[in-house]
């Protein structure tokens, strides 16, 4: 009986399949003109993607930008006494101006002051 | 046995590649990454298949435009596919989604008798060729039973018949397109073959 039933649901299927009504024809100029209006539907989602970081992007490099042009350092530790005498001595130095020295050795901490036009009187300093 | 399954696995997987399906996860990945040539071919490969789906379920009142609806939709929507492999299933639900959106436009009472009567008249002119043979015209008169009864079904149980029966998909394949129970294409199915039977043998066709 599961047989004969199956049967008549197989002889149906098998006569719809080989019935069904047909699409007519496709338009030759259909796939072009589908893939001419592709031009004006461009992905989306790379898009998307790229300006979701490039807000974040701008911001973190603006403000890259601006720490780097106003000479922001993080403190430098020194790991020995030494090393923190010889910054010291250095920027001391560095913080009369320009005036006596052949070289001028910028520093981190140049911004920090006005630029003299008047020579001044070096201060002997001593470090212990 | 496990060296007959591992066999067995083997030739599966050469079969796959035989058979093209490797190459379509191959397009796919491309066409994602927007190359409109690769999407050229699969639109090839598969609009056949949407065209006769859209044609079962809506006629061939703006088929074309139907079709090239499914195929930008796909476009503009294959970045968020994300497994290659369910581009077929995926592809007959966009074209679920358009015949239904469709249907609902036409329900909306404008252009629904207008539709039905195009439909209707399309299936009454005989489209002969040739009046060579006997089997031509035969096969035209099944067709046309054939297709009266698909109109005489829901548009649930008629697209179940077209996915699963003439579209050759699985019922589990037809449950993803449509979103429902593999339970509920069962059922349907099966009330639409009962159905659609019912009618061929009222129109003298004893299968």
């Amino acid at each position: 009986m599961t047989n004969l039933h199956q049967d008549n649901q197989n002889n149906l299927v098998s006569f719809l399949r080989h019935n069904q009504p047909l699409p007519p024809d496709v338009s030759p100029q259909l796939e072009q003109q589908l893939f001419n209006s592709l031009k004006s539907h461009p992905k989306q989602r790379k898009l998307r993607f790229k300006a979701a970081w490039t807000v974040p992007g701008a911001i973190a490099t603006g403000f890259l930008f601006t720490s780097v042009s106003f000479g922001f350092k993080t403190p430098r530790l020194a790991l020995e006494p030494k090393d923190l005498e010889n910054f010291l001595v250095k920027n001391w130095h560095n913080t009369l101006g320009s005036h006596g020295y052949t070289a001028i050795e910028e520093t981190d901490a140049d911004w920090l002051l006005p630029n003299t036009t008047e020579s001044q009187p070096r201060l002997a300093v001593s470090v212990q | 046995m496990g060296k007959i399954l591992a066999c067995l696995q083997a030739s599966a997987v050469d079969a796959e590649l035989e058979t093209g399906e490797a190459t379509d996860r191959e397009l796919i990945v491309l066409c994602q990454q927007g190359d409109r040539d690769c999407f050229r071919l699969l639109y090839q490969r598969y609009q056949q298949r949407v065209r006769s789906t859209l044609y079962q379920l809506c006629g061939s009142a703006s088929l074309d435009d139907l079709v090239q609806d499914v195929f930008l939709k796909a476009w503009k929507g294959l970045p968020k596919l994300k497994n290659a492999k369910y581009f077929s299933t995926w592809l007959y639900r966009i074209s679920w989604n358009v015949a239904t959106d469709r249907r609902r436009k036409l329900a909306k009472g404008k252009n629904l008798a207008i539709g039905d009567k195009i439909w209707e008249k399309e299936l009454n002119e005989p489209k002969l060729t040739s009046t060579e043979s006997t089997p031509d015209l035969m096969q035209l008169h099944y067709q046309d039973l054939v297709q009266r009864g698909l109109n005489n079904l829901s548009f649930e149980h008629r697209a179940v018949l077209v996915l699963h029966d003439l579209e050759d998909l699985p019922q589990k394949q037809v449950a993803e397109i449509l979103n429902i129970p593999v339970g509920t294409v069962k059922s349907r199915l099966f009330h639409a073959r009962n159905s659609i039977k019912k009618f061929l043998e009222q129109q003298g066709i004893s299968l």
